[in-house]
């Protein structure tokens, strides 16, 4: 049989017609509160949380400083050392506990940086028509063709020993046109809306029709896409450390792994020495990966409702 | 209803609900369906519950056609679903029972509910023409359901998915077609077919010619009832547009706030109606043919006009205080030999000609109908007007501007002398800004009033298009206005520049029968107060005979006839303009017939 219903939900409009002017708060809280009430995002959110507690209250949560060689090298968990020691004689536990900040700190960073450039670049080559249209897909076409990794080994080469602010920089550079093409599509959906030709009627110029009308209509795709970057800059960023390119003086989760390797740990049997940031890795991207799923419920009120029911 | 000489029960129906058929209310075994005290509700997470169906109960015979009318949030579509098993949460069924052929369809389990599609209940959807898969054939799509139900033997399927494509008047030629390559009105007749080919014993009509063209519409309603009798399956048909179904049914039940108002037959309905708010339904159809015409709150137009269509005389008040200027227009648009031509939508295929060699022009203080049916480049003309778009040959002045030749600065000044009032008062509202915002920002942009002029400004607006009080009304959000009060919005919005020129491109299309009324009103109001032009685009007759003195009647691109309103409606001399006239939906010309 055919199927595609659109029942009338009854929007907010009926329930809350009795309410006066519902503040930016309340909305905000709303959305909240509907991320929330998605399992897999509350998921999210709670591992998330944690990390950031952890980053936030490194210097009391870790037994000693994470650059202490002082200890005996290369020794198993034990009471004094959870996770055990570095070849270097550091221990393990704290550098997980500090590494903590400079993932998040990137992942936050990078994310916000090239969610912005997205958001600016996709916008304007949305709402664009003719050649300057045409001008910025060739260069975000450009960024799109060219393999992410190398690119990225390429650049941090070059600026070999930049530190964090240089990871950055490349995570940025090579990670914003994706999100700008997502944004581009959508916002070529909406300018065709009858509330954009509207404020073109009403006298609105380019910029404010695009930052004040269609922009806000894209928020839950924006956050989306702010998490999706994040995800990647937290994965980039380790990888670039591992690989050694980043500065292996500093604590991260990537230099970890990397001179877990460098003294092959696997091999001395100190499997903790790679499972334990891989595990952070992988638990810090899988946690907005989690609340990705929250957001999505947000732009898409279908996914709220669950399963059917007689 | 004479032709019911197939109430003997059909085996399929027996055979696969042996199970709920314990209460035997078959001393009437002419009921197919029975719902008592049926209640669905809406149960969204973080907003209040809204009981959309509130104890209903109807029964219908075997072989009868029975209207549903109600207009927007009345719960006929929720009724719909409901009957048919296909809601989906947040609704859900919270009382009452629906027994359909001697067994209660809630209690049917997924698969029982699957097999009985079949020789059961159908549905076809408003949106149905858009169900179709596009990159399978019409011929699939049939194969899909005979093999699913197995009830046609594989060597007969073919003969039959053709029988059923003819059944719909269509030529089995579509079966090799994909759906994108057929009209949206094909598209809907083959949903339809498609329903038939399970051969259901109720099929469930939500909207089904809605979203097609107007004359489409009045094909396809035809061709349901031709299938009805010829079938005799028992069909409800849910609606807005009580005109539409009291010429097609036999019997009407009238929603309203989750409720049935009204029961009976259509013609008790028409003659004898019972309920205030069918009377009032009833009271918005008018034959735009007619010597007068008169809706609630529309004095008729000709009378007014006879009197030489002096203000003071029309204002059914004394003229009020106005608190600005008036200003009556005094630029006319001229479109001179205007033509549209688009590039071709696929490779191969030719170039669409929009418009072709158009030509009129819009006085100062007039107004002008511009009708046609959906792609008659009624819309297209709009654009040109407002340098949305360039006309391919021909020249469109505003004044002594080129319109054909502005550019951002142009556009802008052009835009605070004409003004459009959009169709859709739903999309034409950003959902995120309050109604202050919205307004103010024409104000800003187009007018010197700053501060508590500009906010007494957007008062002043409010009022004018009756949304009072208007401290309350500035502040809230699209969703929580009716789509009444948002088109009034939309309206407010036109007004700020204090625009010459109005263009209004369908404005009450979207709007429940009630509210139309009053928004016309308003705009005839409006134009009458504030001497503003209006170019008025629609294919609902009935309504540009009541707000427009002049008309012009589009057809694939060219003016096909022109005229003083009444006299064009009254006398029409074009076959495209009878054919419109007759696709006008009235209750009232069936009364005729009957007698």
């Amino acid at each position: 049989m055919t199927s595609t219903q659109n029942v009338r939900i009854p929007a907010e409009g009926a329930a809350d017609g009795a309410v006066a002017a519902p503040s930016r708060w309340r909305s905000f809280g709303r959305t909240l509160g509907v991320v929330w009430s998605n399992g897999k995002a509350r998921v999210g959110i709670v591992i998330l949380a944690l990390f950031v507690l952890v980053a936030v209250f490194a210097p009391l949560l870790a037994p000693y400083d994470p650059k202490d060689t002082s200890f005996e090298r290369n020794l198993d968990a034990n009471g004094a050392h959870w996770l055990g020691t570095t070849a270097a004689g550091e221990d393990v536990l704290s550098q997980l506990i500090f590494g903590a900040q400079i993932s998040i700190l990137v992942g936050l960073a990078a994310g916000v940086l090239s969610t912005l450039i997205a958001v600016a670049i996709g916008l304007s080559w949305g709402y664009l028509k003719g050649l300057s249209s045409e001008v910025v897909g060739f260069i975000v076409n450009l960024f799109l063709v060219i393999p992410g990794l190398p690119l990225m080994i390429v650049i941090a080469a070059y600026l070999q020993n930049g530190g964090i602010l240089m990871i950055i920089a490349v995570i940025v550079v090579t990670g914003w046109a994706w999100g700008a093409r997502v944004l581009r599509s959508q916002t070529q959906s909406l300018r065709s809306r009858d509330f954009v030709t509207a404020a073109q009627f009403s006298g609105e110029r380019a910029p404010r029709i695009v930052f004040r009308e269609i922009l806000p209509n894209m928020t839950s795709l924006i956050v989306g896409s702010l998490f999706g970057a994040a995800t990647a800059a937290i994965l980039a960023e380790a990888g670039l450390e591992f690989l050694g390119l980043g500065d292996s003086s500093i604590v991260s989760w990537g230099t970890m792994l990397y001179w877990a390797q460098n003294s092959n740990a696997l091999l001395t049997g100190q499997w903790a020495l790679l499972f334990a940031p891989g595990l952070c890795i992988a638990l810090l991207a899988l946690s907005l990966t989690l609340i990705n799923f929250g957001v999505d419920a947000v732009s898409n009120p279908r996914l709220r409702e669950g399963k059917a029911k007689k | 209803m004479t032709s019911t000489d197939n109430t003997v029960p059909e085996p399929l129906g027996a055979s696969a609900h042996s199970t709920g058929s314990v209460q035997a209310t078959s001393a009437t075994d002419n009921v197919l369906l029975d719902v008592r005290d049926l209640s669905v509700i809406y149960e969204s997470p973080g907003a209040a519950p809204v009981q959309a169906v509130d104890h209903v109960s109807f029964s219908l015979r075997r072989g009868e056609f029975v209207g549903l009318v109600g207009e927007s949030g009345s719960g006929k579509s929720t009724l719909g679903f409901a009957l048919t098993r296909l809601q989906k949460p947040p609704a859900r069924t919270n009382g009452g029972n629906i027994v359909f052929d001697g067994s209660d369809i809630r209690e049917l389990d997924t698969e029982a509910l699957r097999r009985q599609r079949q020789g059961g209940f159908a549905m076809v959807l408003q949106s149905g023409m858009n169900a179709l898969n596009p990159v399978r054939t019409i011929r699939n799509h049939f194969m899909d359901i005979f093999r699913a139900h197995g009830h046609v033997a594989a060597a007969d399927r073919e003969a039959r998915a053709a029988e059923l494509v003819r059944k719909v008047e269509l030529d089995p030629s579509v079966l090799a077609s994909y759906p994108g390559e057929l009209s949206g009105g094909m598209r809907q007749r083959v949903s339809i077919a498609l329903a038939l080919s399970l051969e259901p014993q109720l099929m469930v009509f939500d909207e089904p010619t809605t979203a097609l063209d107007v004359l489409v519409q009045h094909a396809v309603m035809d061709t349901i009832q031709a299938l009805q009798q010829s079938e005799g399956f028992t069909a409800i048909l849910i609606s807005h547009d009580l005109g539409i179904v009291l010429e097609a049914t036999q019997r009407v039940l009238v929603m309203h706030e989750g409720r049935i108002v009204e029961d009976g037959s259509s013609r008790d309905i028409l003659e004898r109606p019972r309920d205030e708010y069918t009377r009032m339904l009833l009271s918005h159809y008018a034959d735009p043919r007619a010597e007068v015409v008169e809706l609630p709150g529309f004095p008729d137009r000709q009378s007014r006009a006879a009197s030489g269509r002096t203000r003071a005389e029309s204002a059914t008040s004394e003229p009020t205080v106005v608190t600005r200027s008036v200003r009556s227009a005094d630029s006319a648009i001229v479109v001179d030999h205007v033509s549209k031509v688009y590039p071709p939508p696929r490779r191969g295929e030719k170039p669409v000609r929009a418009l072709d060699d158009v030509s009129f022009t819009l006085e100062p203080g007039q107004s002008l109908a511009l009708v046609g049916a959906s792609g008659s480049g009624k819309s297209t003309l709009a654009k040109l007007v407002t340098g949305i778009e360039r006309p391919t040959e021909g020249a469109v002045r505003f004044g002594d501007v080129d319109v054909t030749r502005l550019r951002a600065k142009g556009l802008r000044d052009l835009r605070s002398n004409v003004q459009m009032v959009f169709q859709d008062p739903y999309a034409a509202l950003n959902p995120l800004h309050t109604v202050e915002y919205t307004l103010s920002r024409p104000i800003r942009n187009m007018t010197d009033l700053r501060g508590d002029e500009a906010r007494a400004r957007l008062h002043e607006l409010l009022e004018t298009v009756g949304l009072t009080p208007t401290e309350t009304f500035a502040q809230k959000l699209p969703h929580q206005l009716s789509g009444g009060q948002r088109q009034r919005v939309v309206i407010a919005r036109a007004l700020a520049s204090d625009p010459q020129v109005l263009i209004a491109d369908e404005p009450v299309s979207m709007l429940d029968v009630s509210l139309r009324a009053g928004v016309l009103a308003l705009l005839e109001d409006l134009r009458e107060k504030w001497g503003v032009s209006l170019l008025y685009i629609t294919h609902d007759l009935l309504s540009a005979r009541l707000v427009t003195d002049d008309i012009m009647v589009l057809h694939d691109g060219r003016v096909v006839e022109r005229g003083v309103t009444a006299d064009v409606l009254r006398n029409p001399q074009d076959d495209y303009t009878v054919r419109l006239l007759d696709a006008v939906p009235n209750p009232r010309r069936l009364r005729g017939d009957v007698a």
